[in-house]
């Protein structure tokens, strides 16, 4: 980062910047905050958005967290997105980065750059407009409400993660000790295996933790493929927005679960970070 | 390529063909192949139960056409994205400049300013009902000690500004992150040779930190476009498209066309009218993708 221009800064223009970061921040953690607050209240304490100190405002209560966590629905559904998560993640990684690998090392008849182009064209597509070929499928293959059926669609999208990031993370690794490994009689295979692929640990981290946020928030395909015991924790937070209508202390406890996952993961994940999600165009 | 000296021809030429290809059939097979089906679908009568029970020619895209529905979440969509996308991106560019200034915890802003990109988008939406509520919202209550009253979730304008604003906390994470990146990636003797010859801070940022990092807001801008006409989880979530339809967005929409009317025929035929309608924006992305690919 640049200290230079924070080190000429006036006290005044100091003062100023750390006074937007802070809103910045108090902004971007109010929403948890808000929702922490409301999942140890009471139903009608909900109602009440001035009580917001503990114990001093309202008395605290573990009530919704034990109504979520006693709901059998709700830990089907938690377990269903772990699986399909990490379902989809390593299926994802198991096809998408050996074809990152060819694409950065080997040429093919089309540009490598046109290749990773075309797997980064399925993201322009709706969803929606896919759903139906998607959900016919699924049916033909009795894949509907299964966590495979949903494993499948989902690592389909994401392989042009897997795909466009690897590969510009591999294209950055030197090719130096593949070559002397080369000359040693290593064959393709072990210079991938034992070279490439330990040396670009860090980049496969953090495309697996973004395959797995991605899933993990996909909302649509899971309300759409699933009815019941595949139904992912997102398709249950959108049902129960519809059928439960709103109790804020639930909606408080559901939005927490729902989240914490993926945020979590992202604490560790940054260095990569901007390149995956620009799909590799912005280098790191 | 350089990996390459020797015999370039033969080393691996079967291999890489072996790495590549699983990744490629799977893609044709689960979003080139179905997408065929779509357009074939867009062209039949299906009736649920019997499958196709023949072709109507054009009469599914005449129906999508003709209908105020599909109209409205076209507007809706089109609102979304334009009012959105320009906030995420000048809120987006000045937190990473601020960010970019490398103050002390610069690094424990940069995590948190940056965490709502991983939150689950239903879960905002549904979070966002209880922000927004008119009895004991958070946002609601906040502005009532201003003396102000929206009528957030109970108006289409005020049901869409809402998740709007969600979609601003939710995505403006996502700019700052790639410009932040790219900003960083600007070598330090530039600021220095720029902190000399401008005369305070803005200066320095217009002439030098928004130029070099033009490139880099360019694709999140793409990017975040190209999602944005997706939009489905937080106005869906937020809003279930109510008042009556007022407010829901094109994927909504054609998402309930599908799943829960199991109308496939206009399903299919909204979403190829949409692809089109957007071709331009889309030709304009894989351009600059391409160039930044290599």
């Amino acid at each position: 980062m640049t200290k230079i221009l924070w080190l000429r800064a006036s006290l005044i223009s100091k003062v100023v910047v750390y006074t937007l970061l802070a809103l910045a921040a108090v902004i971007t953690l109010l929403p948890f905050l808000w929702a922490s607050i409301n999942s140890i209240k009471t139903s009608t304490a909900t109602f009440e958005p001035h009580a917001f100190i503990p114990f001093l405002n309202f008395e605290p209560t573990l009530d919704s967290w034990r109504n979520v966590l006693s709901d059998p629905q709700a830990i089907n559904a938690f377990i269903s997105s772990v699986v399909v998560s990490v379902g989809t993640t390593v299926f994802a990684l198991i096809l998408g980065v050996p074809a990152a690998y060819a694409l950065a090392r080997f040429q093919f008849p089309i540009r490598s750059g046109d290749i990773a182009l075309w797997f980064l064209s399925q993201r322009v597509l709706p969803p929606a407009v896919v759903l139906v070929p998607f959900y016919l499928l699924m049916v033909s293959l009795r894949l509907v409400d299964t966590w495979i059926g949903l494993i499948l669609c989902y690592s389909a999208f994401n392989l042009a993660f897997a795909v466009v990031i690897m590969r510009d993370i591999f294209r950055d690794v030197s090719t130096e000790i593949e070559d002397a490994a080369k000359v040693e009689g290593a064959t393709p295979w072990q210079i991938f295996w034992k070279i490439s692929l330990p040396l670009s640990v860090d980049g496969l981290i953090v495309t697996a933790v973004l395959v797995f946020a991605f899933t993990w928030n996909e909302a649509l395909f899971a309300s759409a493929l699933t009815s019941q015991s595949a139904t992912t924790f997102s398709a249950l937070v959108l049902a129960s927005r519809s059928t439960r209508g709103v109790d804020f202390n639930i909606a408080a406890v559901n939005t927490l679960i729902g989240i914490v996952p993926p945020v979590i993961l992202y604490f560790f994940v940054q260095r990569y970070l901007a390149r995956g999600l620009s799909f590799g165009a912005v280098k790191g | 390529m350089k990996a390459m000296h020797g015999r370039p021809a033969e080393y691996g030429a079967v291999f890489k063909y072996v790495l590549l290809l699983p990744a490629v059939l799977w893609v044709v097979a689960f979003t080139f192949a179905p997408l065929i089906f779509v357009i074939r679908y867009s062209f039949a009568n299906y009736v649920l139960g019997m499958g196709i029970t023949g072709y109507i020619g054009l009469q599914n895209y005449a129906d999508v056409l003709a209908s105020d529905r599909f109209w409205h979440s076209i507007m809706v969509t089109a609102i979304y994205v334009a009012v959105s996308v320009p906030v995420e991106v000048v809120l987006g560019f000045i937190a990473a400049w601020l960010v970019n200034l490398g103050a002390p915890w610069a690094r424990g802003f940069r995590t948190i300013i940056g965490m709502p990109l991983f939150t689950m988008e239903v879960a905002i939406g549904y979070l966002g009902v209880t922000l927004f509520s008119s009895q004991g919202g958070l946002v609601t209550a906040v502005l009532e000690l201003a003396g102000i009253e929206v009528p957030w979730l109970s108006t289409p304008s005020g049901g869409i500004a809402a998740a709007i604003l969600l979609d601003i906390w939710r995505w403006t994470s996502f700019v700052f992150i790639i410009v932040l990146a790219g900003l960083s990636s600007i070598s330090s003797d530039l600021y220095d040779a720029a902190i000399l010859d401008a005369r305070n801070h803005w200066q320095v940022m217009w002439r030098l930190g928004i130029p070099l990092a033009w490139p880099v807001t360019t694709i999140a801008i793409l990017l975040r476009i190209i999602e944005g006409l997706k939009v489905f989880a937080i106005p869906y979530a937020l809003t279930t498209g109510g008042p009556g339809t007022s407010t829901e967005v094109f994927s909504a929409m054609d998402y309930l066309t599908t799943v829960q009317f199991f109308n496939f025929g206009q399903g299919s035929a909204m979403g190829i009218i949409f692809l089109i309608m957007v071709a331009a924006l889309i030709t304009v992305f894989f351009k600059q993708m391409r160039k930044r690919l290599g």
